[in-house]
């Protein structure tokens, strides 16, 4: 290589890192790891080392590469298989190639690799912490997944609900808002809160949070792609109309297969992770239903004028709530059990934090639901306020914190279908026929 | 003293519902005549104790016992004055061969009458003791870890050392470190090397005298009488001054290593900032810290290559041991310097034994230590003046490439040692050289004088052995020896090679080292000052005796001696030093005049077992086999055939040799003549990984029996009549097969024309 080619390439590199540190919504060229667009250019990140190392229960360094995660991987798919290499990588500190890589979100953390690992490595949590790295990398904007994973940042982050709650109680308070003599009061101090400016509050939240995810996501996807191309994998499709049809016939077998826990079930650790997480995930999906459609009710076509809020105890929408409610609580009881019983490594924080919100918004909502029912004020607006500041946490910190993998898993399992990665390669074939 | 010969006749063991014991009574008391035959029940306990008290009741000088093996009895069983032979009837008759049959019978008693006729020729050997004293003083060769160590050991055994140092100081590497290793749990943490300490010691220890600056210029004469001259290496005195004579009684040669240059693949010496891992440590050990040769800058990255300088074909292909902890080690001294400073390693194996795994896993767990396996390809300089190392096949990828400050090659360790008889050859072809009879011999002693050129003035030693100056080497220029079996020993009796001299180690394993071949040292003076041979044949008082009048100076014996034993005078007359003496019979195996004898092992003992044996007329078509086994490893894998209760051929009758090299090939003649019908020898394995004791007497064997072969032709006898095989304890299950596969090929060809004439 002649000198002058060089002193072109290190410009280059210093520019790319000015961008990336620079920039909020950094181009996904500048999340090469290599010096001058080449591979095998290596210069570890100690600090993400460090992270990762720390995120992990200190065990990251303990890999010699034997490869037994690897073989003992149910859903690793047989070429390139992971978490042996992306061990390696994470060793050498090689973070732009980690947080471009789909498998880290194919793995759905059983711990069969961690369990067996002979070294005590624990490839699963590794992989955890590097997946939080890459809700931080993606996430819009960044400051709030680092915030999210700080736990001296819990009463900040706890603040931000409670403040805007209050917030929103002030100005409907103050405002003095005109309310419909129907509309129930919800706060004796406060009566002139109406449930509307509530439900408009967290539909604006909503909103933002969706944007962000979507934001984040597509980040990801573009860096996926980059990092595939720069590897020299052909790109299945080539207009980018062409790609999303593509990427849509593949969505919805994988979502599919999300909701049936296909990849869950293979992993021989223990069934309980099965059963809890499905648990979980209907729960939630059964909130978020009922949720919507109260919110939505007065603006929503699909919703006949006769909804009346609140329901009673045996309306099917409170009993299919209840139920949601009653699956998260029995599905988080089980995953704190299955992680007090591990005594090897019980949880990252991030893992913590996210089931200990899902507790709190459970038991809060049924706390508060009993005591409306025994009408004890002024309790049960107290319990109902905590409940919606829980509420508002988990929605808020969507898209930073653990709950995050719902987005990026997602995307990276489409993703891997939309590649071929798992050796399908149904897109890939499916551009083909079409360019032909 | 009229010789009294008394035979025992074991019926335990089934052997007497195996055998006609009364026949075979009688072939001692009617055939032989002895003036006294007993039965007994067995061979141990009570049994034994009345054995002995006949023994000397009797006044018995000559026993025969007729039992079990002689490996079961142990040394002190019976009294020193009398030859006691034992015939394993139990291991070699009974437990193989298939009860009452008349061919187990004849097996029994042919083993009976070469037993009884071997002890009427055997006589009790007589230790061997100098005119001189035998001195008891220990040399130490080299002032390291292990030189020390040895030197402490012998003084705090009570032995008086000298120690011998080539530099001005004491401590060797040691003493070079910056820090050691972790040598002690929780083995993480690096050490002092604890030198400072240790030279003290050996300085202020009265017993030990400590000759910096010098060499051993001339080692004289034998074990117990070994004469040193000591010379200045011109550090204070003018080289070459004598500084010293005295005499010692063993040595132990501890000279350590030296660093390799790395392969020529790597560009050591041709870029600046690429070093090797003991200059990197003596760079540290000076200024204590990391700086870069090209600019004087402190060092924020290193790549280590290991390997540098080993396990490479071309160049060493052995393992250097320490290289790896070396790195390890000095990634530690990298990364305590700043926090932010990144080690790369790369390595082809990982090699941490023991303990120091912990120490490994602890460097591993540090963030910025990068560990992968690979192979380094390229070395270059960047534009900005760092190096850019590129390998193949790594952890994190197919090829790779990292800049770094300073690139560590791991240097191989060779042995400072000296191949004496590349030395003696060299001078012999020098010779040629000049006074060679005819042109090509000239010739080619020139070429071989060009070839061995590079020893010229290596030696160490100094040794004024026939042989040459220094111990024989492996190929890697080791001392040869069986270092698994026998660590320390060396093809000089009473020179004892410690530490990276002998095979490369670590600075605890140089102790460990030093400590036994110290007591090795200890051993070998205690013992040949009772006139005992040391190992192999521990203990064995009996030495060779050469009828020199008779003596042809074929030179045979002083060349093939594996041990060096003897020197020549200028006739080529073998001069015996008993003391350096093994007693093997490889002199007594290669005499063709048969002038080597030993009191209790000669040509004509052996030849007395081969006649005693009945050999049928050829119309009984009994073939008869004579096997020869050495006692080592052969004769033990043939009791554990009989343990295991494997059956073989009854034809074959075995006689136990003290190695396959002591087989005279008279002994094979007298055989065929006698009427045998072949003969098989089996030995230990040779070769580069042999097994022999005493290292060529296996491969010494299959040599001449090719000779024998010949032999046999002239007698108009096919060679086939005569194998040799290997065989290693392990593989008792082989030899009913071998001894059977024998049989075909002595029915293939017939029975011996001979027989009966």
């Amino acid at each position: 290589m002649a000198k002058g080619d060089k002193t072109v390439e290190t410009a280059d590199r210093t520019s790319r890192e000015k961008q990336e540190a620079g920039a909020l919504v950094s181009p996904p060229a500048a999340l090469a790891d290599s010096r001058d667009g080449q591979p095998g250019w290596i210069d570890p990140d100690m600090d993400f080392i460090r992270v990762l190392s720390r995120q992990s229960g200190d065990s990251l360094k303990k890999c010699i590469q034997c490869g037994t995660c690897s073989a003992i991987c149910e859903l690793s798919p047989d070429p390139k298989p992971f978490p042996r290499k992306e061990m390696a990588w994470a060793v050498w500190g090689m973070k732009d190639r980690l947080l471009k890589d789909p498998d880290v979100w194919l793995c759905h953390q059983c711990n069969d690799c961690s369990t067996r690992c002979p070294r005590g490595a624990r490839p699963g949590d590794v992989l955890a912490a590097i997946r939080q790295q890459s809700v931080a990398r993606y996430a819009v904007p960044r400051f709030l997944a680092r915030w999210a994973n700080e736990p001296y940042c819990v009463p900040l982050l706890l603040g931000i609900p409670i403040a805007l709650l209050t917030v929103v109680l002030y100005i409907g308070n103050s405002l003095g808002v005109p309310q419909p003599s129907r509309e129930r009061i919800i706060f004796p101090f406060c009566n002139k809160l109406p449930h509307w400016l509530l439900n408009v509050s967290f539909a604006v939240v909503g909103i933002l949070v969706l944007a962000a995810v979507v934001a984040g996501a597509m980040r990801f996807w573009r860096a996926m792609m980059i990092a595939d191309g720069r590897d020299g994998a052909a790109l299945p499709a080539k207009s980018p109309p062409a790609r999303i049809v593509a990427a849509l016939k593949i969505a919805v077998p994988v979502l599919w297969s999300i909701i049936a826990h296909d990849d869950f079930a293979k992993c021989t650790k223990t069934r309980l992770r099965f059963y809890s997480h499905l648990s979980v995930l209907f729960g939630f999906l059964a909130l978020s239903l009922v949720a919507v459609w109260v919110v939505t009710a007065k603006v929503n076509p699909l919703i006949p004028d006769g909804l009346i809020y609140p329901f009673g105890f045996w309306h099917p929408w409170k009993l299919l709530a209840n139920l949601g409610g009653v699956a998260i609580l029995a599905g988080c009881l089980w995953m704190v059990v299955d992680r007090v019983r591990d005594n090897e490594h019980s949880g990252a924080f991030s893992d913590w934090t996210l089931i200990v919100t899902l507790l709190a918004v459970v038991v809060t909502g049924f706390i508060a639901e009993i005591l409306h029912f025994v009408r004890l004020e002024p309790h049960r607006h107290v319990a109902y306020f905590t409940h919606l500041v829980f509420v508002l946490t988990l929605l808020m910190y969507l898209p930073y914190s653990k709950l995050a993998h719902i987005v990026y898993r997602t995307t990276a399992l489409i993703y891997a279908e939309y590649s071929g990665r798992n050796g399908k390669n149904t897109a890939r074939t499916a551009g083909r026929e079409e360019e032909s | 003293m009229a010789d009294k010969i008394g035979v025992f006749i074991c019926t335990g063991y089934g052997i007497a519902e195996a055998l006609d014991i009364d026949a075979l009574r009688k072939v001692a008391t009617d055939e032989y005549k002895v003036p006294f035959c007993k039965l007994v029940d067995s061979c141990e306990g009570a049994d034994l104790e009345a054995i002995v008290e006949n023994i000397r009741s009797e006044g018995l000088t000559k026993v025969v016992i007729a039992g079990i093996s002689p490996r079961c009895y142990s040394a002190s069983a019976f009294p020193g004055s009398v030859i006691v032979e034992k015939v394993a009837l139990r291991e070699h008759v009974v437990w193989c061969q298939p009860a009452g049959h008349e061919d187990t019978q004849m097996l029994a008693e042919d083993y009976l009458r070469m037993y009884i006729a071997k002890v009427q020729k055997m006589e009790l050997p007589e230790p061997f003791h100098p005119e001189e004293m035998i001195d008891k003083s220990i040399l130490v060769v080299g002032g390291g870890i292990a030189g020390m160590t040895a030197a402490l050991g012998a003084a705090k055994a009570g032995y008086s050392v000298q120690l011998v140092e080539k530099t001005d100081r004491l401590g060797g590497w040691l003493a070079r470190q910056h820090k050691s290793v972790p040598r002690k749990p929780p083995y993480v943490e690096l050490e002092d090397t604890g030198v400072d300490d240790l030279i003290g010691q050996v300085e202020g220890n009265p017993r030990i005298n400590v000759h910096t600056s010098a060499t051993t210029s001339r080692i004289a004469g034998a074990p117990g009488l070994f004469d040193v001259t000591l010379e200045s290496t011109g550090n204070g005195r003018p080289a070459g001054d004598v500084l010293d004579t005295f005499r010692v009684g063993a040595v132990v040669q501890a000279t350590g290593w030296r660093a390799t240059d790395p392969r020529d693949t790597l560009p050591y010496g041709k870029l600046k900032d690429v070093i090797r891992n003991v200059d990197l440590e003596e760079m540290v050990k000076e200024q204590g810290r990391i700086t870069r040769p090209s600019d004087g800058k402190d060092v924020k990255s290193i790549a280590f290559i290991q390997c540098g300088g080993s396990r490479k074909k071309e160049h060493h292909s052995y393992c250097s041991s320490i290289c790896c902890l070396t790195s390890l080690k000095q990634a530690v001294y990298l990364r305590r310097s700043d926090d932010e400073a990144k080690a790369y390693i790369f390595y082809e194996f990982m090699r941490t034994p023991g303990q120091y795994e912990d120490f490994y896993r602890s460097v591993q767990a540090d963030p910025g230590v990068f560990l992968t396996r690979g192979e380094v390809t390229e070395v270059t300089r960047d534009g900005d003046g760092k190096l850019v190392v590129t390998a193949r096949n790594t952890m994190p990828g197919e090829q790779i490439h990292v800049k770094v400050d300073l690139v560590v090659l791991a240097a191989g360790m060779q042995p400072n040692s000296a191949d004496g008889e590349a030395i003696r050859a060299l001078e012999d072809a020098r010779v040629v050289v000049t006074a060679g009879e005819s042109e090509t011999q000239r010739k080619e002693a020139a070429e071989k004088v060009a070839r061995l050129k590079r020893h010229e003035g290596t030696a160490i030693l100094n040794l004024t052995y026939r042989q040459g100056p220094d111990l024989p080497t492996l190929q890697y220029g080791f001392p040869d020896s069986h270092f698994i079996c026998f660590p320390f020993e060396t093809r000089r009796t009473g020179i004892y090679a410690a530490g990276c001299v002998r095979q490369p180690m670590d600075g605890l394993g140089s102790m460990e080292d030093g400590a036994g071949a110290a007591l090795k040292a200890i051993q070998c003076v205690e013992m040949i000052s009772r006139g005992e041979a040391v190992h192999p044949r521990a203990g064995d008082t009996s030495y060779p005796d050469f009828l020199l009048q008779r003596c042809t100076q074929c030179k045979r014996c002083t060349e093939e001696c594996p041990f060096g034993v003897l020197n020549e005078d200028e006739k080529g007359t073998p001069l015996l030093w008993a003391t350096r003496c093994r007693r093997c019979g490889i002199c007594l195996g290669a005499c063709p005049e048969r002038i080597v004898s030993f009191k209790d092992y000669s040509v004509s003992i052996v030849g007395a077992m081969i006649k005693a044996v009945h050999v049928p007329d050829e119309d009984e078509e009994k073939p008869r086999v004579l096997a020869f086994l050495c006692e080592n490893d052969a004769l033990p894998a043939l009791d554990l055939a009989g343990q295991h209760r494997l059956r073989y051929n009854p034809f074959v009758r075995v006689i136990p040799v003290r190695c396959l090299g002591s087989v005279a090939s008279n002994w094979v003649v007298e055989a065929m003549s006698a009427g045998y019908d072949g003969v098989i020898m089996i030995g230990c394995k040779y070769g580069d990984d042999y097994q022999c004791h005493f290292i060529k007497g296996s491969e010494l064997a299959a040599t001449r029996s090719e000779n024998i072969g010949e032999k046999l032709e002239q007698m108009a006898m096919e060679s086939e009549r005569v194998e040799l095989h290997q065989l290693d304890i392990s593989e008792y299950d082989r030899l009913p097969k071998i001894f059977d596969d024998f049989m075909e090929v002595i029915e293939e060809h017939g029975m011996n024309p001979f027989k009966g004439m």
